[in-house]
């Protein structure tokens, strides 16, 4: 069973397709890595899913309902976006204290999830003074806040540094035990190859490969499969 | 609703710059009363009033209500700072119904702006009330103006922190935002006031002036509050710009994708 199903998905920005009849699903309880070079529509279509884009055209629907039509969407849906939408005058506690309270979450959970991403020292140091990898681990932190079924990530890995990478990896593997369904989209290929079951590889807005790694990566590495899929150099 | 309410809530006492526009309000409405029986005691500056007359030490007690200025940018900083920080991200992810949200920031804002005036108009009076002391001659006050100039506080905190939302959700660059509330309430509008007194009633600046002399008579002023429309009346007027706002901003602003 599909958790997204994503249907003739168009968004247009002026003359330009960011997403052009994008068709895909994404199966129920796997991790799925979500490819293609930069520009190809990644970032867009992630957006249309959780409601923060309108799509020109077409479908982006999780468990059959739009976003904006969920429940409770973080106890169904936890989301890490590139922008990562924290105040940078109030501290990490008070940040996702905002967000538990919009979502009816008791604040011991806040403590709980800034426990996890290891970011309990800095719980009470102002966003803005943090690094690029705590406010990433700050994202993280929000998207588990109501302990959903299915994540959201567009580029989880930006700005860690390799312990954090690897400690990523285990955290993604930890959550994907639990039977949840991840869409992560990446750039690093080698660590994707090692951490997802399925892959989906867009350019320039359209779906180029979709199926298991093995599936699209056969015996080669991903980054050979990726760039001959999307005319990187070889 | 409730959960939203909450949320919002911690939004307005979290963020320090709130607390610097209280603390702001309440110097300028405590100054503001406590330099006006100066003003009033010199018969250069007193515009013929002085302070034996009730009065005058009326309208220096209505004074105190001078930091209206501080609720609209409490509701603008509320809403478009969604958007200066990216705020918006996190809060339409939690609810997506942003219209609801819309909602729950005007309730809370009003909420905000009341506070923020009551708390500076109190300020103010006790100003006011410090600075009077020093001048033992001056009249008695009568009994009706604190009453009616935190009742005014309490109406034009409200009305105005909702206006700030609105105006937040049209223009959502933040310094954009304040700065022409600014220009508009305290230059453009004055200047349409001045050369179409008629219709300038009906503009925001003329309204809160109407408002803000919520039965207190203050021609003294220089402005003939008498041609005003009457305060209930005001508050409706300026009540029904931050409903059209509010419409313009779900129609067109809270439709648009959010970065
Ligand atoms: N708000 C916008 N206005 C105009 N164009 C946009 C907007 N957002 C994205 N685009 C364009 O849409 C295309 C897809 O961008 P998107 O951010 O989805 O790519 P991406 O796959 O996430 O890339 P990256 O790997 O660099 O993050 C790009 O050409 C981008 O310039
Ligand atoms: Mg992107």
């Amino acid at each position: 069973m599909a958790a997204i199903a994503i249907s003739g998905l168009v968004k247009t920005y002026g003359k330009q397709n960011a997403v052009d009849n994008l068709t895909a699903n994404i199966a129920k309880g796997r991790i799925t890595g979500f490819l293609g070079p930069n520009g190809a529509g990644k970032s867009t279509t992630l957006r249309c899913l959780v409601g923060l884009s309108a799509p020109t055209s077409g479908t982006a629907l999780i468990y059959d309902k739009r976003y904006r039509d969920l429940d409770n969407p973080l106890s169904q849906v936890g989301t890490v976006l590139d922008s990562r939408g924290f105040h940078p005058a109030l501290t990490g506690k008070q940040n996702l204290r905002v967000v538990a309270a919009a979502a009816g979450i008791p604040d011991s959970r806040v403590d709980e999830v800034l426990e996890m991403v290891e970011l309990k020292d800095a719980a009470g140091k102002r966003m803005k003074n943090y690094s690029l990898g705590m406010k990433q681990r700050l994202a993280l932190a929000g998207a588990i806040l109501g302990d959903p079924e299915i994540l959201i990530l567009d580029e989880p890995a930006n700005g860690l540094d390799p312990a954090g990478i690897a400690w990523l990896r285990k955290f993604l593997r930890k959550l994907a035990e639990g039977g949840r369904t991840i869409l992560v989209s990446s750039h690093q290929l080698a660590e994707m190859q090692n951490t997802v079951d399925d892959v989906l590889i867009i350019n320039k807005g359209k779906l180029i490969a979709s199926g298991s790694m093995k599936e699209v990566v056969g015996d080669g590495s991903l980054e050979d499969a990726f760039l001959a899929l999307t005319g990187g150099e070889l | 609703m409730g959960a939203l309410l909450k949320s919002e809530w911690r939004k307005l006492i979290y963020a320090r710059a709130h607390w610097g526009l209280l603390i702001a309000g309440i110097l300028l409405a405590g100054l503001s009363t406590a330099v006006t029986p100066v003003i009033f005691d010199n018969p250069d500056t007193g515009f013929g009033l002085s302070l034996d007359q009730t009065q005058s030490v009326d309208a220096v007690y209505a004074n105190a209500i001078s930091a209206y200025f501080f609720a609209i940018i409490i509701g603008i900083m509320l809403m478009s700072g969604e958007f200066r920080h990216g705020t918006a991200v996190a809060t339409f992810l939690t609810a997506p119904k942003r219209g609801t949200v819309l909602a729950t920031k005007l309730v809370i804002a009003a909420i905000g702006g009341m506070l923020v005036m009551v708390i500076s108009t109190a300020a103010g009076l006790a100003g006011g009330w410090i600075a009077l002391s020093f001048f033992p001659d001056a009249a008695s006050p009568t009994n009706e103006v604190f009453i009616n100039t935190m009742l005014a506080a309490v109406v034009s905190g409200a009305v105005l922190g909702i206006i700030g939302v609105a105006l937040g959700t049209l223009v959502r660059n933040q310094m954009l935002a304040i700065t022409g509330a600014l220009l508009y309430l305290f230059v453009i509008d004055p200047i349409l006031l001045a050369l179409a007194p008629d219709t300038g009633k009906y503009l925001p600046q003329g309204l809160i002036a109407a408002m803000l002399a919520l039965d207190i008579q203050a021609p003294e002023f220089g402005i003939d509050t008498t041609a005003y429309l009457p305060p209930l009346t005001a508050t409706v007027v300026l009540l029904g710009y931050g409903a059209v706002f509010a419409g313009l901003a779900i129609a067109t602003s809270l439709r648009r994708d959010i970065e």
